[in-house]
């Protein structure tokens, strides 16, 4: 047995030992930057992740254009409807917008103005496990990118947010994933809660709102928003809006199922805000 | 065997891994079906250590496990040194133990990834990430799904196995 175990690679089992160690203290230290083999794997692989992510994107195309015509067609008929309705609607707030403004001005208060830096990045692989919710984009710190910045759709839904940035990609937590945590502004009743992903609605692309207000009516369809608790994140992004609402286990406190308003599995592109700066 | 010959056989065993992490990171992370993404990496590593036995196992394992912390997100090296005790388990058991051949890769890699599911569910109980239902739901489909590429791997490192030893002269 002795001899079994000296002539059978107990030098490589102690050099894995330290590897593990190794990699262990530098997750620890390092937090939001990839392992130094991670990165480089990341730099190298990026072009040819680029280019499975645009031939994906074509197949798809092919296939919704083969066999979803219909589906889609009736799609855009309702998008065209619903973009007249906007536009009544927009006409309206215009208004309204310029009223405000000279509210704003009588009561001497700053202007309300929100402006974002953003930087557009292509969505180039999905999770690397069933355990996380992650989508791997294009962009990375070469481009200003950097841990903690939201990312949002192309109709300003927020999708998730930087958790690790290697050169030239970055690697995003989406809002369903178990580690994401922040503030919500529940704009109908104009209260607070926190949005909060869970691992058991994870797979069904689900996340939780909780600390639900007390006496306060919530109903399906509510729209959720980030909050600006914290100064972290921008306000007003959309994040979806109430699916169910429950009772947790103890009994003593609500819970509301939120289903997001970005599509994650379809996402092809998305805009990274670097930079925001909001008036209210 | 020469340490040129070494050098290549190990080269080769590399660049037969190549594709099987593109498929796993790149193509089957993208189907949306059956609710999870198979574990190719670890197939491979045992697989190869089923082939090879218990010291080439253990060094493929340990540079698989290298790989896997380097490109699974939120790894912090468990599996560095569980795909090299995994490798070199599965080496020790095909060359002592197990035939040499598909069923015993099959029962190899059942174990492994059995050890792996087991690991990850525990270190979720433990934290407090959900609860048993929860990532058993992710932990079981992940197994059979991962079992079932071994149908694929076993013969696609037994034809690069049999490729090198050709080649090589072993």
């Amino acid at each position: 047995m002795k001899r079994f175990f000296r002539s059978n690679g107990p030098i490589i089992l102690v050099i894995a030992l330290l590897l593990a160690a190794l990699t262990a203290v530098g997750a620890y230290v390092f937090q939001g930057a990839p392992n130094p083999l991670g990165n480089v794997l990341g730099v190298v692989t990026t072009p040819i992740r680029n280019g499975i992510s645009a031939l994906a994107g074509w197949v798809e195309g092919v296939y919704n254009y083969s066999f979803r015509y219909d589906e889609l067609q009736a799609e855009n008929d309702r998008l065209k409807a619903e973009i007249a309705e906007l536009e009544a609607d927009a006409r309206e707030g215009e208004a309204d917008s310029k009223e405000n403004t000279r509210l704003r001005q009588l009561l001497g208060l700053r202007p309300k103005d929100r402006r974002f830096e953003l930087e557009s990045a292509s969505v180039t692989a999905r999770s690397s496990t069933n355990w996380d919710s992650t989508l791997v984009l294009s962009k990375g710190s070469d481009q200003g990118v950097s841990a903690g910045d939201c990312v949002v759709d192309a109709a300003w839904n927020l999708v998730g947010v930087i958790d690790q940035v290697g050169l030239n990609w970055s690697t995003m937590l989406t809002v369903v994933d178990a580690n994401l945590e922040m503030g919500a502004f529940l704009s109908r009743t104009e209260s607070i809660a926190i949005l909060e992903g869970d691992f058991s609605l994870m797979a069904d692309g689900r996340l939780k709102l909780t600390y639900l207000p007390e006496n306060t009516e919530l109903i399906t369809g509510d729209l959720v928003l980030t909050s600006s608790m914290g100064g972290n994140y921008p306000s007003d992004l959309v994040v979806g809006s109430i699916e169910s609402i429950h009772t947790d286990a103890s009994g003593i406190s609500r819970y509301a199922v939120i289903q997001p308003a970005a599509d994650l599995d379809s996402l092809v592109q998305v805009f990274i805000i670097k930079d925001f700066d909001i008036v209210e | 065997m020469t340490r040129q010959d070494f050098l290549l056989k190990w080269f080769f065993y590399a660049l037969a891994l190549l594709p099987v992490w593109w498929l796993e990171l790149y193509v089957l992370n993208r189907l949306p079906w059956p609710g999870a993404s198979p574990l190719l990496l670890p197939v491979a590593a045992i697989t190869v250590a089923v082939l090879e036995g218990v010291t080439g196992g253990a060094g493929f394992g340990l540079g698989v496990g290298v790989l896997c912390d380097a490109v699974y997100y939120g790894a912090w090296g468990e599996m560095t040194l569980g795909l090299c005790l995994m490798g070199w388990a599965a080496g020790a058991a095909s060359q002592y133990a197990l035939r040499r051949n598909f069923g015993g890769c099959l029962l190899c890699c059942a174990a492994g990834l059995g050890l792996l599911e087991l690991f990850r569910v525990s270190l979720g109980l433990f934290t407090g990430l959900s609860d048993l239902y929860a990532l058993l739901r992710v932990a079981v489909p992940e197994l059979f799904w991962s079992l079932c590429f071994v149908c694929l791997l076993y013969p696609w490192f037994s034809w690069v196995r049999r490729r090198i030893v050709k080649a090589l002269r072993l």
